[in-house]
């Protein structure tokens, strides 16, 4: 009952809204519906007419004509219901998508890391599609199999004959019990149908995959043998599937078959002894043939729909998921930052079955400063970052700005006044002009430049057939690791923030192209705070601070000249890297 | 744009695809034939189903108008109230007295007195509307008593109620029946026949995609790894299952249906002009018509069906992309941007999505309306018809009910059109793929070695994954067998690259590789292969158990084997500790083995299969020092007795080598062992202080 009244929430106010419309194509619907009627009375008569010589030439005329006006409002009615019935379910499906991205943009990283993309991609494709068959199709053809079946049994009985109607449901009734059944269980071999394709799929991706081992080891031959029984998995299946589908449409023509017999045993009994005229034998069996489609249709629409329910059900499991991060109920008043940070006894855990990824971190960095984070692989300077930019909240110690603590910042100032180099390098598929002023929108050609020239990519961008307006990603050029790099950092430069976070972001450019960007920094960073993460100690010498982390442990801190001096963790890594450039330059 | 260049990538095919899908059809000929014979069978029922309704109507129906010959008592066929005997059989002679049926205003009359001289005039008068029709005033036994006037004779009829009529109609009756029955023994054959011709063409169908993919797969597994370097493992499968399932449909539906409709159309077409070649040749006049019109959506539809396609696909594109980027517009606090911008995405695509729907919602009624207005025009010529004598009503029965159908099979032509299309764009990528040569050919009259000693030779070896970048320039080495060699270098220098020369997964350039002195060229892939036991860095894990991932696909290896190997290789201690045992299962994702029993795994598999030669990429990886005292005792057994090759990170390893290659920048700069290479203060001492720190 409470999923209930929650799914409403989801979809009722959508179709409410457009409810109009969509009356109207049901109305049009059933306008189609109702005309179909009259074609095959209209023969009738004709036939009667002609049976009894009752009509002339300009009669007939006159039912030909009404004939193609039938015709000509059973095309407009159709066109009308698809346009409002179908349009509807496709305006619902928008909004329902623009409400499910929204949404997803203020959840926070910890649903990220436990959802999958695919998983949520999956909302959009699947659950969405599911909303909309049920919306659009399934109900029309629930609304248009019920009416229709009403209707040419009302006019059977009616304008016809009792008789002959009940005669003539008896093979209908057999043909809707088999299509119920044959529905359910196509569907259950369909499903085994797909397993096994799937299956073949998973079989074909992973040998190919393996494809080293299969060679090395020779396997060639039995993987053939393997593949053989898959193969043939999904063959008996598809022909299990086919067993049934291959009886079931000249099943269905047998039957119907069957209500023409008993017409022409009957109903031609009746005409002949002038219980009925010709005229309504035609119309009879014209009738018949409309019969069979609502028959069949029914029981898919209530699949549909049921598919369709479980589709909100699942949609409305995302909308429900609060934003873990989120403005303070009464946030200080602050509408831009100084640059001024402070780290007060921070300790950090992602869950707390998991070990401490921080513990006990204290720093305090003022305007204008640079604070350099090093560490191996896992000691937790990507989550200090993390907290620095509240994607996560720390639930131990404090982190202050200019003095507030970071969850009464609005969420909005505390974003703007930071920028940000991923590790990652991710970038859109958009053009490189596009992706550098991602932060300031209403950037200028000349600063895009000016941030590109800095990040020392401007060169290559250049180098591009469409220079700034080139497409990255698939749709355009592949970026190195490196440019990608540099024009992650162009877009950071550019937003102009009091603090730069740099997420070990010089990592795949070579030792020159590093130095010339850290001189281009301090000129563009002048007075601004910077806070430098990396693996190099060249990346970090000329930092005012180094903080060295030891798995989440503060293990170090002070200038390059202190740490070198106390022959630590940075002194050794510092001589390990020396090494490796002597090596380099081996030839 | 983009998808364009994809498929354009995809299919280099050319030549005739068509040909090339029915050469796969030949196996099949006799199924095919036999199941377009039934295909055509059925059809033929279909024609005549109709005609059997329309001939009821005229023949029994509507042949009230036969008359009766009043005849004695033992004569008759039929006895109407007490005293009145009549038979269908007509005396000779002009005299004979009958009586006939009429239908005036929806009622049967029997008309008295008639002699053979009245019958003729007797239509006449009936197709003229029954003029003068009236009550019979003068009636005192019969109230209901009707008169009319034929050629100024005054003519009695009576009318008939149910009872009389069906005695008087018996025959007519039984006529029926006999339609009826024929009617559902041909519904009885049409069932059997459909049934047994889906089956048999579905059957081929089947088995012609088994046998294609069979191919298709086998002919990858024959390639050499460069095809795998330059082709996503995702476009393979997409070749081998979908591709090749959408040929399904072509070989089970549009083969014959294409014949079998086209011979309707034609058979539809014999029939209607034999039967009335006017009203034919109406119906013909829409034949085109619905062809153009049919033909006119069904490009529309495809060419917007493709638009919808490509832009679900970029929204779907957009969306994975920003929900990847999701930390990102956070960061930079875009979201409400980035949500307009997908509001712009999801309009746009709902746009054309209303577009398709408007196409799509114009050509169903649209080809319906064409339909009725046949219909009508058919109705209204054939009405025409009747009314001056020239058609029956059966006739028309008969032409209205093929109009309706008549249209069917030409739509039914242009979706098989469409279908054979996109199988035709499938078969294209197959083929493409099939026609891929192998360019690590096997010899033709390969070197059969009875045993392998395992001494490897690289004389002047140059190589090059890619034109002329080369990877090793004019390396030269000589291991004998039994011998350890271990390869040392920084990141690039082309360590892992001789591994893979040795076991041929790429050709060389330039030089020559000898195994036992005979060139790896002159040698079965296969028994060269099985002489080397290579392992990799990374360990790919098959989904099964922990067995079936030791001996692969050979179940020659037994369970003994299995669990001997795994001892030697120390890979028992982590199997042991499995809830399962050798049975636990595993897969290559969402695997829980950590990357030191990966390593493990990967020495038992190496191990069972008893190599001559073992080619040994050292995991890089961090592994937890339990597990790499396990390891490098592993190593120990590994090596024994078996020529090695190792790139090696472990100092261990290396120090326990009987030669050090020290590779740089594609050349072996230093060789020689552990002292005497420290000695020389070169590359390698450089390497081994790093290694040290």
């Amino acid at each position: 009952m409470k999923t209930e009244k929650k799914n409403k929430g989801v979809l009722l106010p959508h179709l409410i809204r457009y409810s109009p419309v969509y009356l109207i194509g049901l109305a049009a619907l059933f306008m189609v519906d109702y005309v179909q009627l009259f074609i095959p009375q209209y023969m009738g008569e004709v036939t009667d007419g002609l049976a009894s010589h009752t009509i002339d030439g300009p009669g007939i005329w006159s039912l030909c004509f009404k004939i193609i006006l039938c015709g000509a409002m059973h095309l407009l009615g159709r066109f009308v219901w698809r346009y409002c019935i179908f349009g509807t379910a496709r305006k619902v499906e928008r909004k329902m998508r623009n409400g499910l991205f929204a949404h997803l943009e203020t959840l926070s990283q910890r649903y990220y890391h436990e959802h999958k993309t695919g998983d949520l991609m999956s909302y959009f494709t699947n659950d969405l599609e599911a909303v909309r068959m049920a919306v659009g199709p399934a109900i029309v053809t629930a609304f248009d199999a019920t009416v229709m079946t009403v209707m040419v049994l009302v006019r059977m009985i009616t304008h016809i004959s009792l008789t002959l109607t009940l005669y003539a449901l008896i093979p209908m009734a057999v043909l809707a019990a088999f299509g119920y059944f044959y529905g359910h269980t196509i569907e259950n071999r369909y499903r085994k149908m797909q397993k096994a394709f799937a299956d073949l799929q998973d079989y074909v991706q992973e040998s190919v995959s393996g494809e080293r081992v299969v060679k090395a080891f020779v396997q060639e031959e039995k993987q053939k043998a393997a593949f053989r029984e898959v193969n043939d998995n999904k063959r008996r299946a598809s022909l299990h599937v086919v067993k049934l589908s291959a009886f079931f449409l000249p099943m269905l023509q047998f039957l119907v078959g069957v209500t023409y017999v008993i017409a022409i045993l009957i109903g031609g009994w009746f005409t002949m002894t002038g219980e009925m005229t010709l005229g309504k034998f035609v119309t009879f069996n014209a009738y018949i043939g409309s019969l069979v489609w609502p028959m069949l249709a029914l029981g898919d629409a209530i699949t549909t729909i049921s598919q369709g329910i479980a589709g909100v059900r699942r949609i409305h499991e995302v909308m429900d998921e609060k934003p873990e991060i989120r403005d303070a109920a009464q946030p200080d008043d602050v509408t831009a930052l100084t640059g001024e940070l402070r780290l007060e006894d921070v300790s950090f855990t992602y869950a707390p079955n998991l070990p401490e990824k921080l513990t006990h971190v204290s720093v305090e960095v003022k305007p204008g400063e640079t604070l350099a984070v090093m560490g191996r692989t896992g000691s937790g300077k990507t989550t200090l970052v993390n907290l620095l930019c509240r994607l996560y909240d720390v639930e131990q110690g404090r982190i202050t700005y200019d003095g507030h603590d970071i969850k009464q910042i609005p969420l909005h100032v505390l974003r703007e006044n930071i920028a940000y180099v991923p590790q990652d390098n991710f970038l859109f598929s958009q053009t490189l002009a596009e992706n550098i002023s991602f932060g300031r929108l209403d950037a200028s050609q000349e600063q895009i430049e000016a941030a590109a020239m800095a990040a020392d990519i401007h060169d290559n961008i250049m180098d591009f057939p469409e220079r700034y307006g080139t497409m990255v990603g698939e749709r355009g050029v592949t970026l190195s690791g490196g440019q990608k790099q540099r024009t992650s950092i162009a877009r950071a430069l550019l937003k102009d923030s009091p603090i730069l976070i740099l997420d070990d972001s010089l990592s795949a450019v070579d030792t020159d192209t590093e130095e010339r960007i850290l001189q281009n920094l301090k000129e563009y960073r002048k007075g601004k705070t910077n806070i430098i993460i990396a693996h190099r100690v060249s990346t970090v010498q000329n930092a005012d601070h180094i903080l060295v982390l030891d798995e989440g442990v503060p293990a170090e801190y002070g200038t390059h000249e202190e740490l070198m001096a106390r022959d630590g963790i940075f002194a050794s890594m510092a001589r390990k890297q020396q090494l490796e450039q002597q090596l380099l330059a081996a030839e | 744009m983009a998808q364009m260049h994809e498929e354009a990538l995809e299919t280099k095919y050319e030549g005739n695809v068509f040909t090339r899908l029915l050469a796969y059809v030949k196996p099949h000929v006799k199924t095919m034939v036999l199941a377009l014979i039934l295909v055509l069978t059925v059809t033929g029922i279909n024609l005549v189903k109709p005609v059997l309704i329309g001939t009821a109507i005229d023949k029994y129906i509507e042949g009230y108008d036969k008359p009766y010959a009043i005849v004695a008592p033992e004569q008759a066929q039929v006895q109407l109230g007490e005293g009145l005997f009549l038979s269908t059989d007509i005396p000779a002679g002009e005299d004979a007295e009958l009586v006939r049926l009429i239908y005036v205003n929806e009622q049967y009359f029997l008309v008295w007195d008639l002699k053979k001289a009245d019958l003729e005039p007797l239509s006449e008068w009936e197709k003229a509307g029954s003029p003068g029709f009236r009550v019979n005033a003068l009636s005192s036994t019969n109230p209901q008593h009707w008169e009319f006037e034929l050629n100024g004779r005054r003519l009695d009829a009576s009318p008939m109620d149910k009872d009389q009529l069906a005695q008087l109609r018996a025959a007519d009756r039984s006529g029926i029946i006999r339609i009826a029955l024929l009617y559902a023994g041909l519904l009885i054959a049409g069932f059997f026949l459909q049934l047994s011709q889906t089956w048999l063409l579905q059957k081929t169908g089947q088995s012609i995609i088994f046998t294609i993919r069979e191919e298709i797969f086998a002919h990858v597994h024959s390639l050499p790894l460069r095809f795998f370097d330059t082709n996503p493992v995702g476009r393979i499968v997409t070749r081998v299952t979908n591709d090749v399932e959408s040929l399904n449909q072509m070989y089970t539906q549009v083969l014959v249906r294409l014949i079998s409709n086209t011979v309707l159309i034609i058979g539809y077409a014999v029939v209607m002009i034999s039967i009335n070649p006017r009203l034919a040749l109406i119906s013909f006049l829409f034949l085109p018509v619905v062809f153009a019109f049919t033909l006119t959506f069904r490009i529309l539809i495809r060419k917007i069906y493709r638009i919808v396609r490509t832009k679900i696909s970029a929204l779907n594109t957009f969306l994975s992309e920003n929900i990847s980027g999701m930390k990102l517009i956070q960061l930079f606090a875009r979201e409400e941007k980035k949500a307009e911008e997908f509001g712009e995405r999801t309009t746009d695509l709902y746009n054309t999505q209303m577009k398709e729907m408007a196409i799509f919602g114009m050509f169903r009624p649209g080809l319906s309306f064409i339909a009725n207005i046949a219909y009508a025009l058919i109705i209204y010529r054939s009405g025409v018809s009747v009314l001056e004598g020239a058609l029956t009503l059966g006739t028309l029965y008969i032409f209205t009910n093929y109009i309706r159908s008549f249209f069917e099979p030409i739509q039914e032509l242009a979706e098989q059109f469409s279908t054979l299309q996109n199988a035709m764009a499938s078969a294209e990528k197959i083929f493409t793929i099939l026609d891929e040569k192998n360019t690590i050919p096997e010899p033709e009259e390969p070197v059969r070695m009875p045993e392998f000693k395992g001494r490897i030779e690289f004389r002047n070896v140059w190589f090059a994954y890619e034109n002329e970048d080369w990877v090793l320039k004019d390396v030269s080495f000589v291991i004998r067998p039994g011998e350890r060699v271990a390869f040392v270098g920084a990141t690039g220098a082309g360590k892992s690259s001789i591994l893979n020369l040795i076991g041929r997964y790429y050709d060389i350039q330039k030089g020559e590789i000898l195994i036992d002195g005979v060139n790896i060229r002159d040698l079965s892939l296969a028994d060269l292969r099985r002489a080397i036991g290579q392992v990799q860095q990374d360990v790919f894990v098959f989904t099964g158990d922990i067995k079936s991932n030791i001996r692969l696909l050979s179940e020659e290896i037994t369970d003994e084997e299995i669990r001997a190997a795994a001892h030697a290789s120390n890979a028992d201690h982590f199997i042991a500790k499995l809830p399962a045992g050798y049975d636990e299962p595993v897969t290559e994702r969402g695997s829980t083995l950590s990357a030191g029993e990966r390593q493990l795994l990967s020495f038992a598999r190496t191990l069972a299969f008893d190599p001559k030669i073992l080619v040994l990429d050292e995991a890089t990886a961090n592994i937890d020092t339990e597990t790499e005292q396990l390891i490098q005792a592993a190593l120990e057994t590994l090596m024994q007795g078996r020529t090695s090759i190792v790139v090696a990170h472990r100092l261990s390893t290396i120090q326990h080598a009987d030669e050090i290659l020290v590779m740089h920048k594609g050349r072996i700069r230093e060789r020689g062992s552990h002292q005497e290479l420290l000695a020389l203060n070169g590359i390698y001492k450089k390497l081994y202080e790093l290694q040290a720190q």
